[in-house]
């Protein structure tokens, strides 16, 4: 074991070079149930997620007090870049946190399915899809992560718009931008620096565009890119921009945070925002106060749709297949996602957790509406895409807002990408 | 600039050895009266070798190998086609990628702008070295940039020159319609160059300071007597005087404009926007660290390695025609 933090080690500082592990090869160690067990993820550093892993410690003590556990934190920048020089070495960390989605499905090589571990933990916690891979789970989801679409009620009330009920239709959605612009304040709070903004635009407003089987056939891997409806996301999308409901050179603008930070100083009167981590209702509650900010559902733009929540799971930890006893492992896996870990999670570090049994009352009404709405959501449509149809996607949603290009040649660019991976 | 023709410290080997490593250490050349050693001992035989030794191995090991496990890396497959040969499909894939070649677009456009970069801090040494007032208080502010870190420099521009920042608010100020520096494709690119230039002019500048010390003041005063012009003068004592110094300086903001603009992409544009900022080592982590690509990452690598070299390779040609005209 002791060689497998040595390794650590040495991925960290980039070293990975075959002569630097050697000399310690004879240092082995230990073995059988006793041991350690190492852990990577972006969130252990955080002061404000202690609480969360000391429960889950507490826990995972209990079970097994001869395991010992480490947290390494690593830059969420470097994550992927150091997770991925672990995975090629076929040595790293035991358990390691993901993003749900294509970060772990393009990963899942070396996960161990977790699905005989956690059959008990089914039930008490949703999103598991997002770490779902042709039917095998591969990690217990930690917070949901979705995509609310968050409005400020007082600029409704500044706008002459009624604050209890927002716009349930797109045209009665596009009259309520209108007054708010005179007003004063733009409609959206719109960052697409990173090509993020898209996405968030895409899983928010989709439910209210794409019928129930487009959405579904989507999820599930049939997506017809020709589909009016799905060119009509696209469409709304460079509308938006063209009729100045988003802020100034979003382009430019950072989504994390500076468009938050629009949204927060009532510069804009929505935000697709998170539910999760950052740009969530606990940031905006600081800002805006809890009884000034509204959530609502997408409006209706296809008729006959059903808007829903969109939200998948959101961070989950995941078993290597090289660590010794993926038992063991799957049972920190466990400790990480218990009730009791999660509420402290949900509480410290603002987090829609995924154990959909804790009470969140006293959170204020938006996270109240969120969790609401947990139950009739349905997966995000972003993240069922591969990161490379993610990543064209942004900067194709760059060029319908500059308008260098077509909406068609940017689905026909997307869908080419889709098919492909 | 010590430039690597030492003669060797040691005595020389006899000449006729087959051994490459040994051949390879740092090109030392043998002196014109390397004698053949008799009955010399083992030891002494020896000795070079051990002494270069250490070199070598840091070299061949952590350098060499690397980039050969690199490259051979770069033909086999990602994700399920993980370890397998796949010939020269990363290569294939590379040149269909239009993000690639906007990457390698960006190089070219680097280099056409060298001559600006190299020109920029030249003019204002000139103008310290011709004592323009306020020099000496210019002398240390123009250095002042260079110890900012990138992420600093790219944090304070991004503020700079936010749509609604305090750039376009002078521009608007005058008249002048808002421009969204880093949103707009055609100007991004512009943009952070200009920022990179900013940030790492103050070090050139120290090197064209020195150039100027070795300057013979006495031509200077003859042209000025001649009746030279500002203009006549830059251009007939100056440039001539400092061509050892230009080249210098162009090697090194070359290589500093291929090598060290990631942490200014990175925080000011993130490749955007359309992708018109990217460079061949951004476009290596994105693949790399987002993409789980590695391959294909290690592919765009072995390309940028060879387009170095061949940046290098002409410009150290470069550095010594210019020193060769002395």
């Amino acid at each position: 074991m002791k060689q497998r933090a040595l390794w650590s080690a040495v991925l960290v500082v980039g070293l990975a070079t075959a002569g630097c592990g050697s000399a310690s090869d004879t240092s082995s160690s230990s073995g059988g149930s006793t041991g350690k067990l190492v852990v990577w993820d972006w969130k252990s550093g955080e002061p404000s997620a202690a609480a969360y892993i000391d429960k889950a410690k507490a826990d995972f003590a209990t079970k097994h007090p001869d395991v010992t556990v480490e947290f390494v934190a690593q830059p969420f920048d470097q994550y992927y870049t150091l997770l991925g020089a672990a995975i090629q070495s076929g040595k790293g960390p035991d358990v390691m946190l993901f993003n749900g989605g294509g970060q772990i499905r393009d990963r899942v090589d070396a996960l161990v399915p977790l699905d005989e571990y956690v059959a008990d933990d089914k039930q008490r916690l949703a999103g598991w899809d997002a770490f779902t891979k042709d039917g095998k789970t591969y990690a217990g989801p930690v917070t949901l992560q979705g995509h609310p679409i968050y409005y400020n009620k007082e600029l409704y009330t500044k706008a002459g718009l009624d604050p209890a009920s927002p716009a349930t239709t797109w045209d009665k959605f596009l009259a309520d931008c209108a007054a708010i612009d005179k007003a004063g304040a733009k409609c959206f709070a719109l960052g697409n620096k990173e090509g993020a903004g898209i996405q968030f635009w895409l899983s928010a407003l989709g439910s209210g565009v794409l019928t129930a089987q487009e959405y579904d056939d989507w999820i599930a891997g049939k997506r017809d890119w020709n589909s009016p409806n799905v060119k009509r996301v696209f469409q709304l999308w460079k509308d938006a921009g063209d009729a100045g409901l988003n802020n100034d050179g979003a382009n430019s603008t950072a989504m994390f945070n500076d468009a938050f930070a629009l949204f927060q100083s009532a510069k804009a009167a929505h935000v697709i925002g998170l539910m999760s981590d950052v740009g969530h209702w606990k940031d905006f509650n600081e800002f805006l106060t809890p009884d000034k900010l509204g959530v609502m559902s997408a409006p209706v733009v296809t008729a006959g749709t059903t808007p829903s929540l969109a939200y998948d799971g959101g961070i989950g930890y995941a078993v290597a297949k090289w660590t010794k006893d993926p038992k063991v492992a799957a049972d920190l896996v466990r400790s990480l996602t218990s009730t009791e870990a999660l509420t402290a999670f949900y509480a410290e570090a603002g987090a829609i957790a995924s154990d959909t049994t804790i009470d969140v009352s006293q959170a204020g009404p938006a996270a109240a509406t969120i969790v609401g709405q947990l139950k009739s959501g349905k997966p995000a449509l972003h993240v069922a895409l591969s990161s490379k149809t993610l990543d064209l996607m942004g900067r194709v949603s760059q060029q319908l807002l500059s308008g260098s290009i077509s909406v068609d040649e940017a689905v026909k660019q997307l869908a080419a990408s889709d098919q492909a991976g | 600039m010590p430039i690597g023709n030492a003669q060797p410290s040691v005595r020389p080997v006899p000449s006729g050895r087959t051994d490459g490593a040994a051949a390879e250490a740092g090109g030392r050349r043998r002196g014109a009266g390397s004698r053949h050693l008799r009955g010399g001992s083992r030891a002494e035989r020896l000795a070079p070798y051990v002494l270069v030794a250490p070199a070598i191995l840091i070299i061949v090991v952590l350098r060499l190998y690397p980039l050969l496990l690199g490259v051979n890396f770069s033909f086999t497959g990602d994700g399920e086609r993980n370890g397998t040969t796949v010939g020269i499909d990363n290569y294939l894939e590379l040149l269909d990628d239009s993000l690639f070649r906007t990457a390698l677009g960006n190089v070219g456009l680097l280099v056409l702008l060298l001559p600006v970069a190299v020109a920029i801090p030249g003019l204002l040494a000139t103008f310290i070295y011709l004592r323009v007032p306020g020099h000496r208080f210019y002398r240390s502010v123009y250095f002042f940039p260079a110890v900012l870190s990138p992420v600093i420099v790219g944090a304070i521009f991004n503020l700079l020159l936010a749509f609604d920042g305090p750039v376009n608010a002078v521009l608007g100020a005058v008249g002048i319609s808002p421009v969204d520096w880093l949103g707009n494709p055609d100007v991004a690119m512009f943009v952070v160059v200009g920022v990179h230039i900013w940030a790492t002019f103050g070090m050139a500048l120290v090197v064209f300071l020195a150039g100027f010390a070795t300057l013979d003041a006495a031509l200077l005063d003859a042209a000025r007597v001649d009746g030279a012009s500002l203009v006549q003068v830059i251009r007939h004592v100056i440039i001539p005087g400092l061509s050892r110094t230009i080249a210098f300086v162009a090697v090194t903001t070359m290589v500093g404009m291929l090598t060290s603009m990631f942490g200014l992409l990175y925080v000011m544009t993130s490749g955007g926007p359309e992708g018109s900022t990217y460079l061949p080592e951004y476009y290596i982590w994105i693949q790399q660290g987002q993409m789980n690509r590695p391959a294909l990452a290690s592919a765009a690598s072995t390309v940028l390695f060879v387009i170095m070299l061949v940046v290098g390779l002409l410009q150290v040609k470069l550095l010594r025609r210019a020193g060769g005209e002395d």
